[in-house]
């Protein structure tokens, strides 16, 4: 039953099915509501209040599912950096789960500010205010956007303009192309640099509220902490989007690749609980975890989705079953959702008698950016050869392949 | 398959050697450690003696007033100002702390404590927040994109949003910054205060003031300090009072200032942002040496040499 996934080919299916019209609808309904937020105001859409001024915006789409989308960047360090070949095929996958993500997030981050106008200071430096950790995350992940994801993804675009029939297009395309391999070292390494600055950043937030973040997770290591669950989170949506692909679209299972980006994403997250309780145990906060107080519950559950999945996928037998890889990743991925979560919300508490619960509406256009994600997605392996497949599945006309593993 | 590794090795080895040779010539404070910020010589602020505040609320429909608020009627029905937190209308707010036990009272003057080192400021990333001369901190509508960032880092919690607008501000006390200097020569809510429970002054005169007051009154004033002294590594706005500070909404802070920290730890990490620079330095090299092996690699693409046009990739 395993297959060596070495192409990428592009999904033969009609793009307007079922899930692809739920999942737009969704983001359709997302839009409406984020128009009638920008004629009103954030209270009339949001729970959000002066206690608890950021909600699901920020805190879920961006500082929590962009980790998710942080997919490109750790299987481009593995497949770059540790020169392990094999990625080299799930790699549009990867930089195209990174690209739907962070454009949601920075779609959800525009809505949420409330005078996104004065964005335009941003083109004067003199404005900046370069202590500013948020100043840090809004600028370095706007480039890593620009300058790194869209190029990243570029290559399954310029394949299909060669393959456009039109030989203007087709000149374009290879020129556009050769321009890119002369620069992509270098385009490489900044999709490294830039989402570990702010991967980080996201999780220096929280450090300036102090004393408002409950002990457990406030730790001047949190920039650290939230980096390697970047790193698991990256590998584990890779992992489970690819998974779903080939259980959906028959791609077949690459035990070698999907079965290594297990492991190396279960060595990461152990790796993430040694530097996670070598630092509760030097704040000697450690007892607090036992209080089964409100938190320590949020923690303990937390703890555990992390700890299980990862002790169950050190085994290879659970690492070589498709099922059993699939619902641990998933349990894996929740666990490190919470982590990145509930510092920012649930572990925050204000001065003041202030509740936050995200209203209906803010809950569907959380939904709906997300939905548009994957909406996103779905256009996109239909449209362009992303997924990868075995050779044998490749059709005849995607066999020339100038643009190929890239 | 090994000259790789031994690549990789090298690429890294090399790349954290120029890493340490640099960043050991770049004089950086330890982790978590910053320069402490120090007030502005000339820093003005208020001081409020709660002991001496009678509760009349005169100086919130005067800073209403001196800053075109609309009053507040909270929950009163329409009838008469009555906000019971500060809010969106509210920069200024006489609160009653009365104990469990019904005997201990205090009243609190609720509004921004004017921190030396603010953590509003030090997170605001357009510095639309931003320390005027005096050491006040203002607001600035033009720059500010209405992140609400500075709600999340106050310790106060004390930046508000007019959560109902479509242009929305950032609401609170700047001091009466348009006023003072130019037809007033204090904020309107010392102005009006009938028993100088809040004074407006010098920071340092304010601070010798308050002192003076627990010198004359020992053991009367909470623990024999004035609040803001030296938490969150100081603030320009004073509080004394006879009861527990934390009864009050004054949290415990560390003398050392959050936004301190946090430059330690990104000073840490960033070394005057050398650490990105020469990483990135290392990892060009390391992945230049991938994409060449990766264009010649008969591996991937095998057929595109037959196409003719361009190798494989």
């Amino acid at each position: 039953m395993t297959e060596r996934w070495e192409r990428c080919i592009r999904l033969k299916e009609p793009l307007f099915t079922k899930p692809f019209l739920i999942f737009s609808a969704l983001a359709g309904i997302a839009f409406l509501l984020s128009f009638y937020r920008e004629l009103t105001g954030l209270g009339y859409v949001t729970g959000l209040n002066d206690g608890y001024s950021w909600g699901l915006f920020k805190n879920w789409n961006v500082t929590t599912l962009t980790a998710l989308g942080s997919g490109g960047y750790a299987v481009a360090v593995l497949a770059w950096i540790f020169n392990e070949k094999k990625f080299h095929p799930i790699m549009r996958t990867a930089v195209l789960t990174s690209l739907v993500g962070y454009g949601t997030g920075m779609l959800a981050l525009g809505i949420d500010v409330g005078r996104p106008w004065n964005f335009v200071w941003l083109a004067d430096p003199q404005t900046w205010n370069r202590h500013s950790v948020l100043w840090e995350v809004a600028i370095c992940m706007t480039s890593y956007f620009i300058l790194a994801l869209d190029v990243e993804n570029m290559p399954p675009f310029l394949e299909k303009l060669y393959r456009s029939g039109d030989p203007a297009k087709k000149e374009r395309a290879m020129k556009i192309f050769q321009f890119m391999q002369k620069t992509f070292p270098f385009g490489i390494a900044l999709a490294f640099v830039l989402p570990s600055m702010h991967q980080s950043s996201l999780g220096a937030l929280m450090y300036l509220a102090g004393t408002r973040v409950h002990p457990l997770w406030y730790t001047a290591r949190m920039p650290l902490l939230y980096l390697i669950m970047a790193y698991v989170l990256g590998f584990a949506c890779v992992l489970l989007v690819l998974a779903l692909s080939a259980y959906f679209w028959d791609l077949g299972w690459d035990l070698e690749i999907l079965g290594r980006l297990g492991q190396v994403m279960t060595w990461t997250s152990l790796l993430w609980l040694v530097a996670q309780f070598a630092d509760l145990a030097y704040r000697g906060v450690l007892a607090q975890a036992f209080t089964f107080d409100k938190y320590s519950i949020y923690f303990l559950l937390e703890t555990a989705l992390i700890l299980i999945p990862s002790f169950m996928l050190l085994s290879k037998s659970q690492r070589e079953s498709p099922g059993a890889l699939f619902r641990w990743t998933f349990l894996l991925t929740i666990g490190g959702l919470l982590y990145r979560f509930i510092p920012t919300t649930l572990a925050f508490s204000p001065l003041g008698d202030y509740r936050y619960f995200p209203s209906v509406a803010e809950i569907m256009m959380s939904i709906g950016f997300t939905a548009l994600a994957v909406a996103v997605f779905l256009y996109a392996v239909k449209t362009f050869a992303i997924l990868p497949a075995s050779a044998g599945k490749v059709a005849a006309e995607e066999a020339m392949q100038p643009f190929d593993t890239l | 398959m090994d000259v790789n590794r031994r690549d990789i090795l090298k690429g890294l080895l090399s790349g954290s050697a120029l890493a340490a040779v640099a960043t050991a010539g770049v004089p950086v404070a330890k982790a978590g450690k910053a320069e402490a910020v120090v007030p502005v010589p000339d820093a003005v602020g208020l001081m409020y003696d709660a002991t001496k505040c009678i509760g009349c609320r005169a100086c919130m429909p005067a800073c209403q007033n001196a800053n075109g608020l609309q009053p507040d009627p909270g929950g009163s029905g329409g009838l008469y100002m009555q906000p019971d937190t500060l809010n969106a209308h509210t920069k200024n707010l006489i609160k009653l702390y009365v104990a469990a036990d019904g005997h201990e009272r205090s009243f609190m003057k609720q509004q921004c404590m004017h921190c030396v080192d603010p953590a509003c400021v030090s997170g605001c990333p357009m510095a639309a927040l931003h320390k005027e001369p005096h050491g006040v901190v203002g607001w600035n509508p033009t720059l500010c994109i209405g992140c609400r960032y500075c709600q999340i880092a106050c310790p106060f919690n004390i930046p508000k949003f007019e959560w109902d607008k479509v242009n929305p501000k950032i609401v609170k006390c700047e001091m009466c910054r348009h006023l003072v200097g130019a037809t007033e020569t204090q904020p309107a809510c010392t102005k009006v205060c009938p028993t100088h429970a809040v004074i407006y002054g010098k920071r340092s005169d304010l601070l010798a003031e308050a002192h003076k007051r627990i010198k004359e009154h020992p053991g009367f004033y909470f623990e024999d300090r004035v609040y803001g002294e030296f938490e969150g590594g100081g603030t320009q706005c004073l509080v004394l009072s006879h009861v527990d500070y934390s009864n009050l909404g004054l949290p415990k802070l560390d003398k050392e200032s959050v936004p301190s920290h946090v430059r330690g730890v990104s000073d840490f990490i960033y070394r005057g942002f050398l650490t990105p620079v020469v990483v990135y330095g290392g990892i060009v090299a390391i992945v230049r040496n991938r994409w060449k092996d990766h264009l010649n690699d008969s591996d991937h693409g095998g057929n595109g040499k037959a196409h003719g046009e361009e190798k494989p990739v």
